[in-house]
C-alpha cells in the first residue's frame, strides 16, 4: 500500500458526533487547522441522531453547579471523578448556550426563557431539550465545522488505527471509504470522540456503528481504560417487530401521571410494581421476569398503556418523532402491546480522562462517550449530551495546546506497519460468515454482561470473545475497490471481540453490584473496597485489570 | 420456502471498478412480519456480504443516513415497510451520486431530479 495519500493538519478528529464536531470547532477557533474524519455520512450516522435532545446545565435561579455535582456523584453511585464531575457542571451553562450560537435552537417557554424540565435525581429543574433533538444538535454543528474555514471534514473515513510519532501519538491510519485506498491523517495530537460499543450488546438502542473502534485503538496504542463494565441499560428497548427493534418506548411514560402503563409478562401479569421503581431497578424486574422464563415469543415482555384512562388524557406525549417512527411500521404505542426488553443504551467507562480529555498516552485525547468516569455506574437523564459539549469542546482546545508544542510526526515504520496490517486483511474469498459470528458474539454479551451478571457467565463471554477475535483476525476479505464494507465489517468485528474482552475482564474483577453493574453473584454495594474504579491495560501477555481510586 | 414468509428483494449492484452499468439481483428473505427496507438490505448484506448498503439509524424517520430507490420512488429505507409475500426492487436514491451499490456519496448531490425524498 505506498503511496497512500496522506492528510495533515495540527489536530485530527476521529469521529463526528456532539463531541468530535465541538472538539473540531474549538481547536479551529483557537486557530488549529483541523481533520475531522467520520467513518459514515456526518449528521446522517452516530449515536448523538438518537439522543432526545436532552442537555442539562444551570439555568434556573434556584439552581447551582454544587447542587448539580451533588447529583451526578449521587446518581453515579459515587464512581465519578470529583475533578470532572465539577468541571461538567460548572461549564455546562455556558456551553448549552453556545449551542444556540452555532445555529442549534433551544426550547423556550411563553415568557422567552429556557423551558426546563426536571427529571429523577435532578435537585432544580435543569433540563432544556434542543429542537430537532440529537438530530438538530448534530445538524447545526455540522453545518457549523463546514462553514468553518479550518476544518476538513472526511466522512465515510473508516479510521483502523492510531499511528505513533516519538511516543506520541501523531495521527491516525484508515481507508478512505469513498476513493477505495488507504490513506494517513497526519496530525500533531488526535482527539477520538468515537462513541461507546453498544452494538456488542444483542439487544441495544443505538446504530450499528457503535463498535467501540475508538476506544479499543486508544487500549491498543497504551491508554489505560476503566469502569468497562458499567454499561447503562435503559429498560424498554423494543424486541419486536423485527423492523422497530432498536428503537425504544418510554420507560417514563409508565408513571401514574404520564400515561400510567405498566410492563406485562405473557400471563398478561404486570412486572412492575407501582408506584414506579427508579430505571436502574426496572431494568433488573423485567430482567428477572425474562429470565424466569415469563418473556413473549420473541424473549421480551409487553410495554402497554392500552387500558389506562391516563394514557387517553395524555396521549399527546405519544406524538413524537420517535412514536412517529414506531407508527410507520405498523405498531399503535397508545394501544399495541409492543414486546420490549431491558438493552445497551450508553457507556459509562472508556479511555480514562483528566478534565482535558489527556488521556494517559501523550498526544491522544478522548471526549465522551468514548471517554469514561465522569458519570460513575448510572447518569442523569441529559447528561450524555452535554458531557459531549462540556468535554468536547475541553479536549479541542487542549490538543490544540498540545499540537502547538508538540510537532510530533507519524513515524514511517509506524505507519508502514499499520498499512501492512489493513493490506494482510486483504486477498481472500471473503469465507468467514463474519455476521454468524457477530450474532455469536452479542448473544453471549447479551447473556453474560447483560443486566445480571455471574461469573460463570463472564468467564462464557471471554471465552467466547477469545474465539471470535481469533477468528476475526484470521479472515481474508476481497480487495474490494470503494467502499469495501467487508473489511470494515471484519475489523469492527475484531475491535467488538476486543472490547467484549475489556468489558467481562472488568466485570470479573468488580466483585459488587453498584448502579448497572449487577452481580447476582455479589448482590451488595462494597463501598469498602470497591469505590474504586476498575482500570484495564494492553501488556505484551493480554489485557492487565486492576483498579485505582476515584478522583476527589 | 413458504411464499407468504418471504420477501423477495431485487437490489441495484453496481461497482464502478468493473461494471459499465447496473444490474438488479434478486434475494429471498425469509421473514413472517413486515421489515423495512433498511432492515431488509442489511439482511441483504447479510446473506451476501459483497452488497453493500448503509446501516446506520437515528431510529426516527429523520437523519436520511437510509435514503433509498423503492419501487421506482425516493424514500426513507428505515420507515418504508415490504410485507411477507410482496417484492421490492431497491435501487440508489436519486438525487445523490452513487458509490457502490445502492451507498450514494450525500456529499455529491445530483441536480435536482423529478422528485424529492418523501
Amino acid at each position: 500500500m505506498s503511496g497512500a495519500a496522506k492528510y495533515e493538519a495540527d489536530v485530527l478528529v476521529v469521529g463526528a458526533g456532539g463531541a468530535g464536531l465541538r472538539a473540531a470547532l474549538a481547536a479551529a477557533e483557537a486557530g488549529a487547522s483541523v481533520i475531522l474524519a467520520n467513518k459514515g455520512p456526518v449528521a446522517r450516522s452516530g449515536v448523538t441522531l438518537t439522543a432526545a435532545g436532552g442537555l442539562q446545565a444551570v439555568l434556573h435561579p434556584d439552581d447551582s453547579p454544587e447542587l448539580y455535582y451533588e447529583d451526578i456523584v449521587r446518581c453515579g453511585y459515587g464512581l465519578a471523578d470529583g475533578d470532572l464531575a465539577r468541571t461538567l457542571a460548572a461549564e455546562a451553562a455556558d456551553r448549552v448556550r453556545e449551542t444556540e450560537r452555532y445555529g442549534a435552537r433551544l426550547m423556550r417557554d411563553a415568557a422567552g426563557g429556557y423551558a426546563l424540565g426536571q427529571f429523577p435525581g435532578m435537585a432544580r429543574p435543569r433540563n432544556v431539550f434542543v429542537k430537532g433533538g440529537g438530530i438538530g444538535l448534530a445538524a447545526a454543528l455540522a453545518a457549523a465545522c463546514r462553514r468553518q474555514g479550518n476544518i476538513r471534514v472526511v466522512e465515510d473515513f473508516f479510521v483502523t488505527g492510531l499511528v505513533k510519532g516519538g511516543g506520541a501519538v501523531a495521527g491516525a491510519a484508515g481507508l478512505d471509504l469513498k476513493g477505495g485506498a488507504p490513506a494517513l491523517l497526519a496530525a500533531g495530537a488526535t482527539v477520538l470522540a468515537t462513541g461507546g460499543c453498544q452494538w456488542l450488546w444483542a439487544t441495544n438502542d443505538c446504530p450499528a456503528g457503535t463498535t467501540g473502534d475508538g476506544i479499543v485503538y486508544a487500549y491498543r496504542a497504551g491508554a489505560e481504560l476503566v469502569d468497562m463494565e458499567m454499561v447503562l441499560f435503559y429498560p424498554s428497548v423494543i424486541v419486536w417487530p423485527p423492523s422497530l427493534a432498536g428503537a425504544f418506548v418510554h420507560y417514563e411514560f409508565l408513571a401514574p401521571d404520564v400515561l400510567d402503563g405498566n410492563v406485562y409478562d405473557r400471563a398478561g401479569k404486570p412486572v412492575l410494581p407501582k408506584p414506579l421503581p427508579r430505571r436502574d431497578e426496572a431494568m433488573l424486574f423485567l430482567a428477572r421476569a425474562i429470565r424466569e422464563g415469563r418473556g413473549g415469543p420473541h424473549g421480551g415482555l409487553l410495554w402497554y398503556v392500552g387500558d389506562s384512562p391516563q394514557a387517553a388524557a395524555n396521549a399527546s406525549r405519544l406524538n413524537t418523532l420517535q412514536y412517529d417512527y414506531i407508527r410507520a411500521h405498523g405498531v399503535e404505542p397508545a394501544t399495541d402491546r409492543i414486546e420490549v426488553a431491558p438493552g445497551a443504551h450508553y457507556l459509562l467507562g472508556g479511555v480514562h480522562v483528566d478534565a482535558d480529555g489527556r488521556t494517559s498516552v501523550p498526544g491522544l485525547f478522548a471526549a465522551p462517550e468514548c471517554a469514561g468516569n465522569f458519570d460513575g455506574a448510572n447518569r442523569l437523564a441529559g447528561n450524555g449530551l452535554t458531557a459531549t459539549q462540556v468535554f468536547g469542546a475541553r479536549a479541542g482546545l487542549a490538543a490544540r495546546r498540545w499540537a502547538a508544542g508538540s510537532g510530533a510526526r507519524p513515524d514511517e515504520a509506524a505507519v508502514r506497519a499499520e498499512f501492512d496490517r489493513l493490506a494482510a486483511r486483504l486477498g481472500g474469498k471473503g469465507g468467514t460468515d463474519v455476521a454468524a459470528l457477530r450474532n455469536r458474539l452479542r448473544a453471549a454479551a447479551q447473556e453474560g454482561a447483560g443486566v445480571g451478571r455471574d461469573a460463570a457467565g463472564l468467564g462464557r463471554l471471554a471465552q467466547v470473545a477469545a474465539e471470535v477475535r481469533a477468528e476475526a483476525a484470521a479472515a481474508r476479505v476481497p480487495a474490494a475497490g470503494v467502499f469495501n464494507q467487508q473489511l470494515v465489517d471484519v475489523l469492527e468485528l475484531e475491535s467488538m471481540a476486543e472490547a467484549a474482552a475489556l468489558v467481562a475482564g472488568c466485570a470479573l474483577a468488580r466483585t459488587e453490584t453498584r448502579g448497572h453493574h449487577v452481580r447476582e453473584d455479589f448482590p451488595a454495594r462494597d463501598d469498602a473496597n470497591w469505590l474504586r474504579h476498575t482500570t484495564a491495560r494492553r501488556t505484551a501477555d493480554g489485557p492487565a485489570f486492576g483498579s485505582k481510586p476515584v478522583r476527589p | 420456502m413458504d411464499e407468504e414468509q418471504v420477501i423477495t428483494v431485487r437490489v441495484y449492484r453496481y461497482d464502478p471498478a468493473s461494471d459499465k452499468a447496473g444490474r438488479l439481483e434478486e434475494h429471498k428473505v425469509a421473514s413472517a412480519a413486515p421489515l423495512s427496507v433498511m432492515a431488509l438490505l442489511a439482511r441483504v448484506h447479510e446473506l451476501d456480504a459483497t452488497f453493500c448498503c448503509r446501516t446506520a439509524t437515528c431510529f426516527k424517520g429523520r437523519c436520511g443516513s437510509c435514503l433509498v430507490r423503492a419501487d421506482g420512488r425516493d424514500v426513507f429505507g428505515c420507515t418504508t415497510l415490504v410485507r411477507p409475500g410482496e417484492t421490492v426492487t431497491v435501487e440508489p436514491h436519486s438525487r445523490f451520486a452513487v458509490i457502490r451499490d445502492v451507498v450514494v456519496d450525500f456529499e455529491r448531490p445530483l441536480a435536482a431530479g423529478t422528485e424529492a425524498a418523501e
